[in-house]
């Protein structure tokens, strides 16, 4: 008995971890740039003790809806690590790429950790940002990257149009809410980080909205003297799911690597490093550790309790000829 | 001169005609020229970001615009994913016969040209994964003779849905996964003609659906099918079956050690099967007649009166190991076909086989594969390059049933075939050369030699209708064959 457990023991590892040692393929959004860039050194050393195999991570980043859409269209994607789950879920919808039910896979709705939407404005704050209303002001420009396109584009609406459900009331008084704010907004830049360089490097609009890991990049390393982050009183939740796409990992033979780097995300390790690249941490220890330093305490609403769910906000306001279309007309 | 106009200034303020504006004023409007200058300098960097912006998006729109293609495989265009495609392709086949012989058992032998084939073929992609092809024959024999015209026909119009690669369907009309050298394009074959096995046995191309895909990264290649069923080395026709049972057909090919370095990674090896039920009339026998390697003759064909009597039955063990610039294809196929006379009470099974074994060998250099050779160096006019030149040499041979003439105590007679007009077995040996100007052009040179036995003529022609002691062996035939072949 003993014997058959060792020689057990000695044959489930490579049977285990049976990919070979293949490269695997995540694409991603905009501004997770910097955090996989460090994060994928740390998975391919973990890995590599534990199953023996160096492997190669590629990435590929863009406007989160523009990048779904290229997996949906056949770019050969192990995982996808977005910002919203409508962008995973096309994955199922269009290809049945992977499972319908794929966010129950992992905890917390397959999102490792979460951010929110928060202002950028420039040094002195000189038109006296404070909260949505001010961005809705005339003379006020404002930098949103396009909804149609990008998913931060997308949370950025939706805080406004919660915003304005919760202080003025639905239905009309948000539209018109929303509408004003947007026609601040004087360029549509098809990702975040496009709407980064329209605000920092080419010295447009008095505030950028963009979520609060790429506004904590800007202040860190692309000149944070001359810019200051306002927290809005409440802002929308924003969930960065990610997933194991079946089809391809398993014609690639990865699938073992691919739930494994994902895994990883939920460790320690990998939490300790969204922290440090200002993801909320879904780890409660890992976020009370780092909430004072870098997670203000705002009132965060999520995309379920306002709009009923992705597939619904999608289709009332981002579908061809739905709410933004008609709002916004420059 | 500088006190001259200091009291001229004096004199002219105080004198009321230049006035001075309070320095309040002056600071308010430098403010609003400061947020005019603000704003337009804002509406600036919009309209530079905004075409910015354009020529990215341009840049990103031009990348998925359709791209025409024009190169080594062919005409055609396709969407910038790679997802839909469209291809022209063409294959030309000019060939010059030459017989040995004016005249073999009283039938002239025509030398001349001959276009053989002639086939623009049609393909593509739709969705990224469903295939197309659709090929016409405006060549080959089936043209009539010089008065009638030419009569086109299909060769190929298929879909083939690539699903997994482990699980694809194919359906319409296309080469069943049988025959290996049947399998090999018309523009890779090494010989002008192919051999008995492809054209006298196994099935050319036929109707049907098929099942196929390729396992365990490529090196198990598998395939079943269903077809309407054709005779030996028959091509179904467009139209609808006159045999009520269907044609199965299955094939398995391993390349064990493919993708590897050892010298056994060109080596595959396979086993087909088609098996079917068919049963003939006098209008439609449902049986074969196998032709002579010149393709004008048949050496043998079943006597009017005999008709398919139910199964079909054909396997064929197949192989071929390429190795450097040296390849070999061998193939084996046996037939086992119920027959009966319609004449008299007669039925029999009859196993007809053939074989050949084709061997390449490439002079330059270039590697030697299932598929054509691609020269290191195109031919030029210059001298610089003279294409890849390879010698070709091939044994094969074709045997009837001897159930299918003789009646053992009566000596030779006509059971289901006449000995005085078909042999019992062919028996060709051929050798030739292939010169690749370019991976489109190729001038082949062949000679072949085929000896025929045990029957196909009759030592006295005005006998034919009396005994059988004048049987004699078919006259041999020789052959020399050139080709100029265009392919893209």
């Amino acid at each position: 008995m003993l014997r058959n457990l060792l020689l057990a023991t000695l044959l489930i590892p490579p049977l285990a971890y049976a990919d070979g040692g293949k490269p695997i393929l995540n694409v991603s959004y905009d501004v997770t740039r910097e955090f996989f860039k460090e994060y994928n050194p740390k998975f391919v050393n973990y890995w590599q003790q534990k199953s023996g195999q160096t492997i190669t991570i590629n990435q590929s980043h863009g406007g989160s809806s523009k990048q779904a859409r290229a997996v949906a269209d056949g770019l050969e994607a192990d995982v996808i690590t977005m910002n919203q789950p409508g962008d995973i879920d096309i994955l199922y919808q269009r290809g049945k790429l992977l499972p319908k039910d794929w966010q129950k896979r992992l905890p917390h709705a397959s999102s490792p950790f979460t951010s929110t939407t928060v202002f950028l404005v420039r040094k002195g704050n000189p038109k006296k940002i404070k909260d949505w209303d001010d961005l809705a002001k005339p003379g006020v420009s404002v930098v949103i990257p396009n909804p149609k396109t990008s998913g931060n584009g997308k949370y950025s609406y939706l805080a406004a149009w919660g915003y304005a459900e919760k202080k003025y009331g639905g239905g009309d008084k948000a539209r018109d809410f929303v509408t004003k704010l947007f026609r601040n907004v004087p360029v549509l830049d098809t990702g975040g980080r496009g709407a980064t360089t329209t605000f920092v490097q080419r010295g447009i609009g008095d505030a950028l909205l963009t979520f609060e890991n790429e506004v904590q990049l800007i202040k860190n390393e692309l000149g944070g003297s001359d810019f200051e982050v306002v927290y809005p009183s409440v802002s929308v939740l924003v969930e960065a799911p990610v997933a194991v796409v079946d089809k391809y990992a398993d014609k690639h033979g990865t699938r073992a690597t691919a739930q494994a780097y994902l895994e990883y995300l939920y460790s320690d390790e990998g939490q300790e490093l969204a922290a440090k690249h200002y993801y909320r941490p879904r780890n409660e220890k890992v976020f009370a550790k780092y909430a004072a330093e870098r997670f203000p305490d705002i009132a965060l609403f999520s995309v379920d309790e306002v709009f009923g769910g992705w597939d619904k906000a999608q289709k009332i306001h981002f579908d061809n000829g739905g709410t933004f279309d008609q709002i916004y007309t420059k | 001169m500088l006190f001259k106009k200091t009291l001229l200034s004096s004199l002219l303020i105080s004198s009321g005609l230049i006035a001075i504006p309070a320095l309040a004023d002056d600071s308010q409007e430098l403010e609003e020229l400061r947020a005019r200058i603000q704003e337009l300098d804002q509406k600036i960097r919009v309209l530079d970001r905004k075409n910015e912006i354009a020529v990215e998006e341009a840049a990103a729109k031009e990348k998925e615009k359709p791209v025409l293609v024009a190169g080594e495989k062919g005409f055609g265009f396709k969407s910038a994913d790679g997802n839909f495609e469209f291809r022209l392709r063409g294959l030309i086949h000019v060939d010059y016969r030459s017989f040995g012989d004016d005249e073999v058992n009283g039938v002239k032998q025509i030398d001349g040209f001959l276009a053989r084939r002639i086939r623009p073929t049609f393909e593509g992609t739709l969705f990224g994964k469903y295939d197309f092809r659709f090929t016409p024959e405006f060549g080959e024999g089936v043209n009539r003779a010089q008065d009638s015209g030419n009569t086109a026909r299909v060769v190929d119009a298929y879909i083939d849905a690539r699903l997994e690669p482990w699980f694809k369907v194919r359906a319409g009309k296309f080469k069943p996964f049988v025959g290996l050298e049947r399998l090999q394009s018309g523009s890779d074959i090494k010989f002008i003609e192919r051999s008995y096995v492809s054209n006298n046995i196994l099935p050319n191309r036929d109707l049907g659906v098929s099942l196929h895909g390729d396992v365990l990264d490529g090196k198990l290649n598998y395939a079943v099918g269903v077809f309407n069923g054709s005779v030996d080395g028959g091509e179904n026709t467009t139209t609808q079956d006159s045999n009520i049972d269907k044609d199965y057909a299955a094939r398995v090919f391993v390349q064990p050690f493919k993708g590897g370095d050892s010298a056994l990674a060109g080596l595959g090896a396979g086993l087909s099967f088609t098996y079917g039920d068919a049963e003939g009339t006098a209008a439609v026998t449902n049986l074969p007649s196998y032709k002579t390697p010149g393709q004008s003759n048949n050496f043998f064909s079943y006597a009017g009166t005999v008709v398919s009597d139910g199964k079909r039955l054909r396997w064929s063990p197949q192989a071929y190991y390429y190795n450097g610039p040296f390849g070999v294809l061998a193939e084996y196929a046996e037939v086992s076909q119920e027959v009966r006379r319609t004449d008299i009470d007669r039925h029999d099974t009859l196993k007809n086989n053939a074989w050949h074994v084709t061997a390449n060998w490439i002079l330059t250099g270039e590697d030697a594969s299932f598929k054509g050779v691609s020269p290191k160096s195109p031919f030029t006019t210059d001298g610089k390059g003279w294409g890849a030149w390879e010698l070709i040499a091939r044994y094969q041979e074709n045997n009837i049933d001897k159930d299918a003439f003789s009646t053992a105590a009566a000596g030779p007679g006509v059971r289901f075939a006449d000995p005085r007009t078909n042999a019992e077995s062919a028996k060709s040996w051929a050798v030739g050369v292939n010169w690749y100007l370019n991976q489109w052009v190729r001038l082949a040179v062949n000679y072949e030699e085929t000896h025929f036995d045990k029957g196909g003529s009759v030592n006295n022609a005005g006998a034919a209708t009396g005994g059988f002691t004048d049987v004699r062996d078919r006259d041999d035939e020789r052959l020399l064959f050139s080709r100029l072949q265009v392919s893209f």
